[in-house]
Formats: C-alpha cells, sequence, structure tokens
C-alpha cells in the first residue's frame, strides 16, 4: 500500500522482479480523480517506461499493467486481478525465476555430484 | 504576574453541545464543534450515523462514490474522544435556556454492548430468523408451557424423492439413564437405525444412522435422552451447531442438488430444538409441517442447504419478510442487524419485534456465537440527561411516499421504484450488488424513464415547494446507470431543469452527451403489461401531442420531505416550524431557531443539497458555539500520554505479531494458530499470539501490557483493514510509549479470508506471506515526529461585504482577532446596490447594523481602500503585506485567510443595455421601484428576458442561481404596485428551487405570464432602438407567436466574480474558469479552500443569495475556528524531506509538485515545508539523484516488503534500531 501511485518509481517497478514477481499490477486511482491530482497519470507514465525496459531485458511487457478503479469498485477489481492472473498463468513464470530455479537445481546436482 | 487559576471566572455557559440528527450535516457540525474546543453529544434514532449520504451510490456533480468520501467521516466522528455518539436514541425533553441547557435522552435498548462489540458480525451470520414471527401465546409467569400440537398438517414434498444424507452428519446416542422406553425414536427413524422394544432401552446402530436427527426431535422434551455427539460447535449452542452443519453441507454440495431434499433434519432440529416449536417432522415422503403452528419465523428455510424449504408453502399465516430499511425494503435482514457494512458504530441492534429469543425464550443462538460476551438480552431503555449550551438540530428528511399519487403505480407495479431504491440498486453494496436489475424479475432493463415532480412543486399534495436535488439526482442516476450497462436507454420527464448549482449545468450537458434523453413533459399516468411487467407511458409533449411510450422501468424522483418524527422533535424542542414542516428562520440569521440556544441546519431548514448542507452544518456549528465561548475547552477530555521511549542506538529490534480470529472472519478460513507461529520463526519477532478480537477494548488494553511486558519495539497486527483500524492501533502503540510509526498492518481479513473462503490452505499461505511482509516493513521503519508549531489566533478576512463582515464579526465574538481588507472605500460590497433580500426585508437597516457592529469591535481591524499584495508561510502562521491608502504596506500575522471578494451584477451590452433607458437589468429595475414606486405604478407591460447573457457560450456559460428568484420577486412587487401591470417573463428553466417555488406560485396566480423558450429552436426576437421594444416570442402554452410592446425591457443578466485573478496566482489557489475560486472538495467541504487555513464565502464561491451567502460566512468561520482555537497544530509525520547534500537543485520536485510546495531556498538547496506537504510521494519518485524521502514510504520499506514477497532469503542490509 502507498499514499499514491505516484510514489512508485521505475527501480521499484523492477526491483519487483528481481524479488521473484511473475507479474506486477500497478492500481491507482481513476484518471482525473487521482486524490493528488497527478499522481496517477505520472504512475502510468512511469510503467510504460517499464514497459520497453522488460522488452529489452526479454521479461516482456506483458508482464507489468497499471489498472484504474475507485474505492467503490471491488468486484471489478476482482474481474481485473483474475484477468491478469490468468494472463500471467499464460505467460509462464518469469524468465528471472526460471533461470534462477535452474540455477538451484543445477547447483543442487554440482552438490550431489561432489 | 502569574494568573492564579483560582480567581480565573467560571463560565457562565455550558461548553457542550447537543447534536439531534447524526447524518452529513450532524456529522460535519459535531467535528467542527469538537475541533474547536466544545464537547459534543450527537443523537441518532437510528442504530448508526450516516444518513442519507451513507446511502447513496454516487454524489453530483463529480460522480464521487458517496460511501467513499464519506466513511473516513464515519470514522472520525465515532473515534473523535470529544464526541460522544448516543445512536438508537431520541432526544424528549429539553429544558433550561440558551447556554445552559438540560436535554434528556431516551437510549432505546439495543441488546448489545457497544463497548465490548467489536462489529464482526457473526451474530447476524448465525441467526437463523428472517420473518416477522406471529409468536406463540406465552404462558402466565409460574405456568408451564404447552407443547404446541398441530391440526392442520400438510406434506412438503419436491419433485423428487428425498435422498437422505451423511454429509457432515452428527453422531446420537441413547442416555441410557434418561431413556424412558417409549419408543418414540424408533417409530421416527426413517432409516431403520433405531432399535428398541417395548419396556427397553432404545439403541441407535451408527452405521445405518444417517445423522438426520429425528430420533432426537422425536425424543420428548422432559426426557431428553437423546444427545448429539462429534457436531462441531455445539459446545456452543445446538443453533450455532445447526448453522455450521448447514454451511458445510453446502461448501460440500457446491450448489448441486437445488431444491432436493437431502434429509438432513436441520429444518425440523431448528424448529424443534431451536425455536421450541415442533412444526417440522420428517417423514418418509418429505417433510410434514404443522400448517397452523409454525409462527414464520423462517429459521427453517434459511438453515435448508438445499433450499428446498418455501416458507409460504409451509403455513397458513401471512408471511411477513423483515426488509432492510437501509437498502429501502430491497432485500430481508435477520432480527438482529449491522444498520449498513460500514456503519459507525459498527454493532448490531436487536429487533424487538422479530427476535425470537426476546419474544418467547427461545433461540438465543447469537448470544452463544458472541465471543466477547456483547450480546445481552435484558437490556432495557434508559434515560440519561446531558447539560449543554446549545443544540443544533439537523434530523434530516425523509422521501415522499409516491403511494399518493396512485397514478404511477408505486406499490402495484413492482418496476416502478423510487429514486431511493434506484440509488441502492445501483450501489456495490447494494441488494443487487450493483447490477441494475428488475424488482420484478431481475431482468436488465434498458429503457429506463425517471418521472420528475412526484411529490414536490404539487400543490394537491401538499408539497408546493421545489426538492432541489431531483433534478440532480435523476441525471445523476442516468448517467451512472449507463456507466453499469451502456446499453441502457434513460429518459428523464422534467417541468424545468433545475440545474441552478456549482457546474451543474456542465453536469447536465455530459448526461446530455452520453445519451441521457430529457423530455419537457409531465407524465400524466403509467400503465403496466401484466405479462411482461413492462410500463406504458403517457404524456402530452411539448407540441401538444399525445404521447404514449413503453419502458422497461419506471423512477419515481420523489421530493423530499420532514417526517413526522422530525416534526414531533421538533415540538419536543418547542422549535417553530411552517406548514411542511421546515424550520422558520429570518432571511439574515438562517441558522438560528425560533427559539434561543437552538440551531438548524440540513434539509430540515429547506430542502438542499450535500454541499449546501455540509456548508450549513458548519455554520450552525459556529452559531451555537459563538455564545459559548467563554466555555470553550471546559469540558474536553484530554488525552494523557505517557513520554515516548527513545530507543537505544542498536537496540536490537523486538517484534510483535498479533494475528487477529476477528472471531471467525478470518479463522473460518485461515489457520491462524499456524500464521502465528510461522510468524514465531521470522527473524526478530520474539512475540507472537492470535486474539479472538484483536480490536477488543479488553485486548487493546493487553496490548499495551504486552508491549511492556516483552519490551517490544515494533508491532505487526495481521487483521482488517488499515484504512479503519490502523488509527487505533498506531495510538495503541503511542500509548504503550512506543513511536507510532513503529507499526505495519496486514489485510488478512479483506484481502485474504473474505476472497478466499474456499481455499483455506492457500488463504493460509497467502496470510502467512502478508504478515511476513508487514513485518519485514517494520523491521525497517523508522521513528516520526509529529512536528508542532503554535497558531496565530488571528483571521485575515479579505473582502468587505456582507459574507466578509459576517465572518469578521462572528469571529470576533469566537475571541480571535480580525483584519477586515477591502479594496473600496466603503464597507458593503454588491448588497450596497441592493433593495430587499428574497424574503422581502430591507438590507438597509440590515446592512447598516452590520457596518456598526464591525466599525465598532475592537477586536476588527478594518483597512478600506486597502489590498493584501503578498502572504507567505503556512497554516497557523501566515505573514501577509498589506498595501495601504498611504502607498505604504503593512505587515499582519495571521493564523487563517478567508477570500470574500465577491461578486458584482454582469452588464453585457445586450438588446442596448447600458445605452437606452428602457432596457434595464432586474437590480435597476429593483432600485426604480423601492426610489420611484409612483413612476414605477406607472408602468403597464414589462417584459423580463432571463438567462441574458446567461447558460451561453457567448457570455457566462453557468447558471447565476439567483436570476429566477429574482425575476418572480420584483414581479411580485410591481404587483403589488399595479396589479394590473402585465409582466411577461421569458424564460429557459425557471429555477425557483427550495421554498422559492411557493413564489413562483404566486406570481403565476397573480397573473405573471411565464413564457418558456428554447434558445436553439424558438428563441425570442427583440429589438430596441431607445424608444420602443418590441418582443416576438412563441408561447408554447397557446402554441401561437405573441408580439410585446413593453415599457421596460428588465434583463436577468447573472453574476460575475470580482476581478481576483490577481489574488489567486499570490495564495496559490485555484478558480474554475469562471473566476469563482475552486473548494477542497466540490461535496464534504465546501468552504475549504486546497491549501490548508484558507477558507472562502459568499459569492466569491460562487452565484447565491444573502441568506446563503450569510450561512456560508458563518460556516467558514466554524472551519477558521478548528485552526484558530488551538494554541498548538500538530502534522502528520509523513511527509516527503529532501536531503541537501545530494540535491543537484535541477527543479525536478519543484515542477512535479502537484501542489506547488518544494522551493529552492537560500542555501541554494531543494526544501520541502513539511507543514504544506500533502505526503503523496510524487517528488520522491521523480527526483533523479533519489535525495527525496517520505516517511514510512521510503525505497527501503517497499524494498523489504518486495524481499519478502517470495519469501527468499535476502540479507537485509540494515539490522538493528
Amino acid at each position: 500500500m502507498l499514499p499514491c501511485t505516484g510514489r512508485i518509481d521505475e527501480s521499484l517497478l523492477l526491483k519487483a522482479f528481481e524479488n521473484g514477481a511473475d507479474g506486477v499490477m500497478v492500481i491507482g486511482c481513476l484518471e482525473g480523480d487521482c486524490h493528488y491530482v497527478n499522481g496517477n497519470i505520472r504512475a502510468r507514465s512511469r510503467v510504460k517506461r517499464v514497459y520497453s525496459i522488460l522488452e529489452q531485458i526479454r521479461i516482456g511487457p506483458d508482464r507489468i499493467r497499471m489498472y484504474n478503479l475507485s474505492a467503490g469498485e471491488g468486484a471489478k477489481f476482482a474481474a481485473f486481478t483474475n484477468e491478469f492472473v490468468s494472463q500471467i498463468e499464460n505467460l509462464g513464470p518469469s524468465p528471472i525465476n526460471v533461470a534462477r530455479k535452474q540455477a538451484a537445481r543445477e547447483s543442487a546436482q554440482e552438490v550431489q555430484a561432489t | 504576574m502569574t494568573e492564579n487559576p483560582k480567581t480565573k471566572l467560571v463560565p457562565r455557559t455550558t461548553g457542550a453541545v447537543m447534536i439531534v440528527g447524526g447524518g452529513i450535516s450532524g456529522m460535519q457540525s459535531a467535528l467542527d464543534l469538537a475541533n474547536s474546543g466544545f464537547r459534543v453529544y450527537l443523537v441518532e434514532s437510528s442504530p448508526a450515523i450516516g444518513g442519507k449520504m451513507a446511502q447513496l451510490d454516487k454524489t453530483f456533480p463529480t460522480n464521487d462514490c458517496s460511501m467513499c468520501i464519506v466513511s473516513p467521516k464515519l470514522v472520525e466522528v465515532g473515534r473523535h474522544r470529544n464526541i460522544e455518539l448516543l445512536t438508537h436514541s431520541e432526544v424528549v425533553g429539553l429544558e433550561g435556556e440558551a447556554g445552559n441547557f438540560k436535554a434528556r435522552i431516551l437510549q432505546r435498548a439495543r441488546y448489545v454492548d457497544i463497548d465490548k462489540c467489536t462489529g464482526c458480525g457473526l451474530c447476524e451470520i448465525v441467526c437463523p430468523v428472517t420473518q416477522i414471527s406471529h409468536f406463540p401465546e406465552q404462558p402466565e409467569a409460574g405456568q408451564e408451557k404447552k407443547k404446541l400440537r398441530a391440526k392442520d398438517k400438510a406434506l412438503i414434498t419436491g419433485s423428487a424423492p428425498p435422498r437422505p444424507t451423511s454429509l457432515s452428519a452428527w453422531t446420537f446416542r441413547v442416555d441410557e439413564e434418561k431413556c424412558s422406553k417409549c419408543g418414540s425414536c424408533h417409530r421416527a427413524c426413517l432409516h431403520g437405525a433405531v432399535s428398541w422394544q417395548k419396556k427397553e432401552i432404545a439403541a441407535i446402530d451408527q452405521d445405518k444412522c444417517t445423522g438426520c436427527g429425528a430420533c432426537f426431535v422425536a425424543c420428548p422434551e422432559k426426557f431428553q435422552a437423546i444427545t448429539v455427539d462429534n457436531a462441531p460447535d455445539l459446545d456452543l449452542s445446538l443453533g450455532a451447531a445447526i448453522h455450521a452443519r448447514s454451511r458445510e453441507i453446502k461448501k460440500e454440495l457446491k450448489g448441486e442438488g437445488n431444491g432436493v431434499c437431502i434429509r438432513c433434519g436441520l429444518c425440523a432440529m431448528m424448529c424443534t430444538k431451536v425455536m421450541g416449536i415442533g412444526a417440522l417432522a420428517m417423514v418418509s415422503e418429505g417433510i410434514q409441517a404443522g400448517r397452523d403452528i409454525c409462527q414464520v419465523c423462517g429459521a427453517c428455510a434459511s438453515v435448508c442447504p438445499v433450499n428446498f424449504l418455501d416458507v409460504p408453502a409451509l403455513t397458513d399465516k401471512k408471511n411477513r419478510p423483515l426488509f432492510d430499511e437501509f437498502n429501502e425494503g430491497l432485500n430481508v435482514r435477520k432480527p438482529i442487524n449491522i444498520f449498513y457494512p460500514q456503519a459507525v458504530p459498527r454493532v448490531p441492534v436487536i429487533d424487538e419485534q422479530s427476535c425470537v429469543q426476546l419474544n418467547t425464550g427461545a433461540c438465543g443462538t447469537c448470544k452463544t456465537v458472541c465471543g466477547v460476551g456483547a450480546i445481552d438480552y435484558t437490556h432495557v431503555e434508559k434515560e440519561k440527561e446531558i447539560a449543554i449550551g446549545s443544540v443544533i438540530f439537523s434530523p434530516g428528511i425523509e422521501v415522499f411516499n409516491p403511494r399518493q399519487r396512485g397514478e404511477f403505480g408505486y406499490g402495484l407495479y413492482k418496476n416502478v421504484v423510487t429514486s431511493i431504491e434506484f440509488e441502492r440498486l445501483l450501489s456495490a453494496s447494494g441488494p443487487t450488488s450493483g447490477t441494475v436489475a428488475r424488482p420484478g424479475d431481475d431482468k436488465h432493463p434498458k429503457k429506463i424513464a425517471w418521472i420528475q415532480c412526484v411529490g414536490s412543486r404539487d400543490h394537491t399534495c401538499n408539497r408546493d415547494y421545489c426538492s432541489s436535488v431531483c433534478c440532480m439526482y435523476a441525471s445523476k442516476e442516468a448517467y451512472i446507470a449507463r456507466e453499469h450497462d451502456s446499453s441502457i436507454e434513460p429518459t428523464i420527464f422534467y417541468i424545468d431543469m433545475r440545474s441552478f448549482g456549482k457546474n451543474f449545468d456542465t453536469y447536465i450537458t455530459r448526461a446530455k452527451e452520453n445519451k441521457v434523453r430529457y423530455v419537457r413533459a409531465m407524465v400524466s399516468r403509467v400503465f403496466e403489461d401484466p405479462v411482461t411487467g413492462d410500463l406504458e407511458l403517457r404524456y402530452i409533449d411539448e407540441n401538444g401531442d399525445k404521447q404514449s411510450e413503453v419502458f422497461e422501468m419506471v423512477v419515481l424522483s420523489v421530493g423530499i420531505q420532514v417526517s413526522e418524527g422530525s416534526k414531533r422533535l421538533a415540538e419536543t424542542l418547542a422549535i417553530d416550524v411552517d406548514g411542511f414542516g421546515f424550520a422558520v428562520t429570518d432571511g439574515f440569521s438562517p441558522l438560528t431557531a425560533s427559539r434561543p440556544g437552538i440551531f438548524v441546519s440540513g434539509a430540515f431548514n429547506g430542502p438542499k443539497d450535500i454541499p449546501e448542507t455540509v456548508s450549513e452544518a458548519s455554520g450552525a456549528a459556529q452559531a451555537a458555539s459563538v455564545c459559548l465561548a467563554d466555555a470553550r475547552g471546559t469540558l474536553l477530555t484530554e488525552e494523557v500520554l505517557p513520554q515516548e521511549r527513545i530507543a537505544e542506538p542498536g537496540e536490537p529490534l523486538r517484534i510483535g505479531v498479533f494475528v487477529c480470529h476477528c472471531g471467525s472472519n478470518i479463522a473460518s478460513v485461515v489457520d491462524v494458530a499456524a500464521v502465528t507461529e510461522y510468524a514465531k520463526t521470522l527473524p526478530n519477532v520474539v512475540y507472537a499470539t492470535h486474539p479472538l478480537y484483536t480490536c477488543s477494548q479488553d485486548s487493546v488494553e493487553n496490548i499495551k501490557g504486552l508491549i511492556n511486558e516483552h519490551n517490544l519495539n515494533r508491532v505487526v497486527v495481521s487483521a482488517c483493514s488499515p484504512s479503519t483500524h490502523e488509527p487505533l492501533f498506531m495510538s495503541t502503540l503511542r500509548q504503550a510509549g512506543i513511536n507510532k510509526y513503529y507499526f505495519d498492518m496486514a489485510n488478512i481479513r479483506d484481502q485474504c479470508s473474505w476472497v478466499h473462503p474456499l481455499e483455506p490452505q492457500k488463504a493460509t499461505e497467502k496470510a502467512k506471506r502478508l504478515m511476513r511482509m508487514a513485518v519485514a516493513n517494520v523491521s525497517q521503519a523508522e521513528p516520526l515526529s509529529e512536528l508542532e508549531f503554535d497558531v496565530e489566533s488571528s483571521l485575515l478576512v479579505i473582502g468587505g461585504g456582507v459574507a466578509g463582515m459576517t465572518a469578521a464579526v462572528e469571529a470576533a465574538k469566537q475571541g480571535f482577532g480580525v483584519y477586515l481588507v477591502e479594496q473600496q472605500t466603503e464597507l458593503g460590497g454588491q448588497v450596497n446596490n441592493l433593495q430587499r433580500s428574497w424574503d422581502g426585508q430591507d438590507f438597509r437597516p440590515f446592512l447598516s447594523s452590520l457596518k456598526e457592529q464591525v466599525l465598532s469591535n475592537e477586536k476588527i481591524r478594518v483597512l478600506t481602500n486597502s489590498a493584501v499584495v503578498d502572504q507567505s508561510g503556512f497554516v497557523g502562521s501566515f505573514e501577509s503585506e498589506v498595501m495601504t491608502p498611504s502607498g505604504g504596506t503593512r505587515k499582519i500575522e495571521h493564523g487563517a485567510t478567508l477570500i470574500a471578494t465577491g461578486a458584482r451584477e454582469y452588464r453585457p451590452d445586450l438588446y442596448g443595455l447600458n445605452e437606452f433607458d428602457n432596457v434595464v437589468t432586474q437590480t435597476d429595475f429593483e432600485t426604480m421601484i423601492v426610489e420611484d414606486p409612483v413612476r414605477a405604478s406607472s408602468w403597464s407591460n414589462i417584459v423580463m428576458l432571463q438567462c441574458a447573457g446567461s447558460r451561453c457560450s457567448e457570455h457566462l456559460d453557468y447558471c447565476s442561481r439567483i436570476c429566477c428568484n429574482q425575476a418572480v420577486k420584483n414581479s411580485l412587487r410591481l404587483k403589488e404596485l399595479n396589479a394590473d401591470a402585465r409582466i411577461d417573463v421569458l424564460y429557459r428553466d425557471m429555477r425557483c428551487y427550495g421554498l422559492s417555488e411557493l413564489d413562483y406560485r404566486r406570481a403565476r396566480m397573480q397573473g405573471v405570464n411565464f413564457i418558456s423558450f428554447d434558445p436553439e429552436k424558438s428563441a425570442p426576437d427583440i429589438s430596441t432602438d431607445g424608444k420602443t421594444v418590441e418582443v416576438l416570442a412563441y408561447d408554447p402554452s397557446i402554441r401561437m407567436k405573441v408580439s410585446l410592446k413593453p415599457d421596460l425591457l428588465v434583463l436577468s443578466t447573472g453574476i460575475v466574480p470580482r476581478d481576483n485573478e490577481e489574488l489567486a496566482t499570490m495564495l496559490r489557489v485555484p478558480r474554475n474558469k469562471n473566476g469563482f475560486f475552486i473548494e477542497a472538495h466540490a461535496k464534504l467541504r465546501p468552504v475549504d479552500l486546497a491549501s490548508e487555513g484558507i477558507f472562502m464565502a459568499g459569492t466569491a464561491h460562487g452565484p447565491k443569495n444573502v441568506t446563503e451567502t450569510i450561512a456560508q460566512a458563518h460556516a467558514a468561520v466554524a472551519r477558521v475556528a478548528t485552526i484558530l482555537a488551538n494554541k498548538k497544530l500538530k502534522l502528520s509525520g509523513v511527509f516527503s524531506t529532501v536531503h541537501p547534500e545530494n540535491c543537484a537543485v535541477c527543479l525536478t520536485c519543484v515542477r512535479a509538485c502537484p501542489y506547488g510546495i518544494p522551493v529552492i531556498n537560500e542555501e541554494h538547496t531543494a526544501y520541502i515545508n513539511p507543514a504544506l506537504c500533502q505526503g503523496c510521494g510524487i517528488c520522491v519518485a521523480e527526483c533523479p539523484a533519489k535525495t527525496i524521502t517520505l516517511g514510512r514510504f521510503e525505497d527501503r520499506n517497499i524494498n523489504a516488503k518486495l524481499q519478502s514477497y517470495t519469501g527468499v532469503a535476502h540479507a537485509t542490509e540494515e539490522g538493528g534500531v
């Protein structure tokens, strides 16, 4: 939880992937309804910037998405979450996690070998 | 010289105020009073505060979610130390006089202890009753209860034979000592599982038993020889066990087999053993119901896991479902009921009429499941006496009952609903979870019609007034309905579109663009097609043709009215009301009731919308407290806090974790014990426990003890939503002597157990993760300090019109110093040019008395011919420069600023205005009538043109709100002088809102001609040449053109704000495109500006009449008092800080901040004033040097959470404090 999505920056979003997230949802107020005037608009542009970084490092831009919701839209939130989760499930685990697992397996094999 | 406290004067008045009515009005008054040094008793007749606003889905004209904006206020009122809530209570007497009243309050029995209840809602979940029962006659005291015997027995069979189940079956056993060998159990068993021989003890064959409990039900009450084993929750009560089993079976069936009896036996056990009726028995074909003895409580049906039972079939008595009042009766509720999910206090009330326990002594299930022992059936009503100085009466309104207008078929046709019912249908927390569905058949309607003025502007049912809000709420409902389902085609049938408020016309335009259709017509009748449930509307269109159109649903825009209950209360308080029940007040003291010491606000004081209500509520708070100024602060409860313990450098982390059961809200899904055990394995967690209710009073006390006992220096609570409970736990930490920011909360209820009820294992893992992240975050927490600074107790008022002067006088009475700065030589502003108020009073004596009060008050410094040219500082401590007539500047220190720069009449060069003598404005016309009545009475023909230069893109694109009333008022005045004068008023919509509709009606009765026109289709043709005026207009009522040659053409030109651009730039406060200042929140902060400590009142905010201006001036002073009444102000500890060592002075933060707070200081680095920072963190994210931090939300906090998310152990960089 953050005071405003405007607090989010690119490095924090990338940190989430580094720490094992397969996908990241950023959820802010409805556009035009930001409690802090324009924080969600700034967040949107930061999320967009992260798209291209994710593309470059081959994680893929589909693993991050920004949603806009009001506090009264619980059902919509659930629908968005389900939609995003199935999108990530289709994509499978993030390459970072795949690589990490691979490395863990290899090191385990090494341990066994020795 | 030091002041001797003993010689201090004893206040003459009582520093407490009673507010009657806990809607948005009462809540706002309560907060303003409590925050400016007065004790408040808030008396509300319903079980919770919130009023009508809590029932609304969205609010116009911003489409803000009503509950989202009102619930923070609910929480604030509920938690305020100096507001005592007296809900479910009624005022029954008021003695004494202004300054020192004694009120008697009747507190009705709630049967639930407010102090013990945590609002978990379990009682409501297990309560099996759904109807108002026909309770059997109760035995006289001392007599034994007679067993009911059914004479009229019916067999309930389904579409398929019963399918006996042993899902979650209970096991039964015969108590050999108690068995009387009667064989009832043997005969009852349908599965041959009970063996019995005459004179022998029965025995149950567990292999054959399906656990239906028929034997248990059949065993006579006096023996009770059959006992139940192995039934979860039986230790609580049989009712609780039945509920638990029903839920288990439902879970296992996963919705399959609906409607086929599974002979689980729960209904019969419920009826006989819990309700003590015994109307149901299981027989081989189905269920046998004793129709004549059934009490129709609905318990059997509510525990049936397969929806087999249908209550009407079980009985010959009338079904009386218990309707949910909050949802306008659109769904049913239980006798024990929390008023609405966000209710404050979130404590249920037991309904005396329907609760089985209170009526027959049976059941009592709710009490057995309450983990904190809050339910007490022995409650009785109590009377309480309170001492108060003033009373604010704000009981609000109810909606008109449309059954009185039978032609629309409400109550007969199911798909005709009221607007407030429709509001509940739209609401996400309403009976349909926000889907627009017809109550008749749940069909999604496409064509929906709104019929306006049902119970408004209607002489036939004594509702002559306009309800002021219906045009807007209907437009909003139509708009939002389309947002829910874009295939909906809404049509609004109206008489006049009264969108007279700030930004309302823009909203209507948006609605039209969004395919909301507006038809100017009065619907004469509604007919239902009994087959389809569709509704045919008949009306006459603008061309006079008969029309008929079919809609799938009809919404009646019902007017608002004073309830009978409020009228009775007004009588108790001995205040005068008018023929409709609205308060009688004076146009120059709009908030003062007829009895001294009592003040009124909100819709009881005349129909009005939310922002006006909020404004009046603040105003009433001001008016109610100004006479108690000497008693300010005398009755407050101050919180005494222990010294905050400062952590030693290098002190190890000692984290305490509390995992809440929330009754069974969390614990029924999440394995809280496992989460707690897991917590203990996390680094630095030295203590973890799982209380039943972490937020209950004893539990909070316990946490304080545990903090000290285990020397905890960080606390994590895994429970419910931080938005409701974080403040409570944070203050608990502070009370235990540790910094309140050493805290974090994991929401494992709303975000976990409530969302994953069917996946307990995964939910437990998720709860662990959420808790782990909170522990990681709290490990990185820094102590934050809340800055305190002195408040300069004086007010700067800019503008010396009625708003400014009223505010100055009131603020001075409150005890604050006032600087009143006026640009002109003379005080008085626009009212200097006006003659009479809307209620006919002369402005002159009022104005001169007001000026006299300003000039003679030694606390008010008046600076005329002066202007504020600079302002610096922040709330509580501003410094302004005022340019004086000498050309020099003067420095003023003040704690708050009030903008009351006002407005003036618009004078466009239209139709020869400003050029010809026979073309005048309404203000000119009024002056002419008053100054030369002889001449005025000689005029025989007057034409008034409304919206001359208003509501159009070339001139003013907004509605000026007052012109219609002004035209009506001037017409009536001329009619007084010359009853034969012909007056034609050309108008677009007559916006005589509220009680001014009465004048409009009077004018029509006296023969004033009102001719409507559409500027696009039928704009009147007007030519003026200085000598004559010729008007050619189409009159739709006679469907002919009329030619008029008036003596005078009177233009209603509207009003424009005074030049305030420089002031706005200097104060950094926003204005809208028309030059009116923009309030901090369109609904709930109508007189606040976005910058803390700056307020506004009067026409600088938007067009309004003098009465409304005076109310707003009072409101602004109330808001000012919440600042100036404090010696010191405390700020939130969460603000952005620039660390200058890395600041490159790149100005990124200066540009990024939406509030313009960062500045480059003398040390040549960026600086953010903590008193001004709003704490959003935008600058933190933008700063390229990463040298700005935001307390609680620093990178290391967020990183810690991210790192702990997967549980992949990353060594944290820092440990210890």
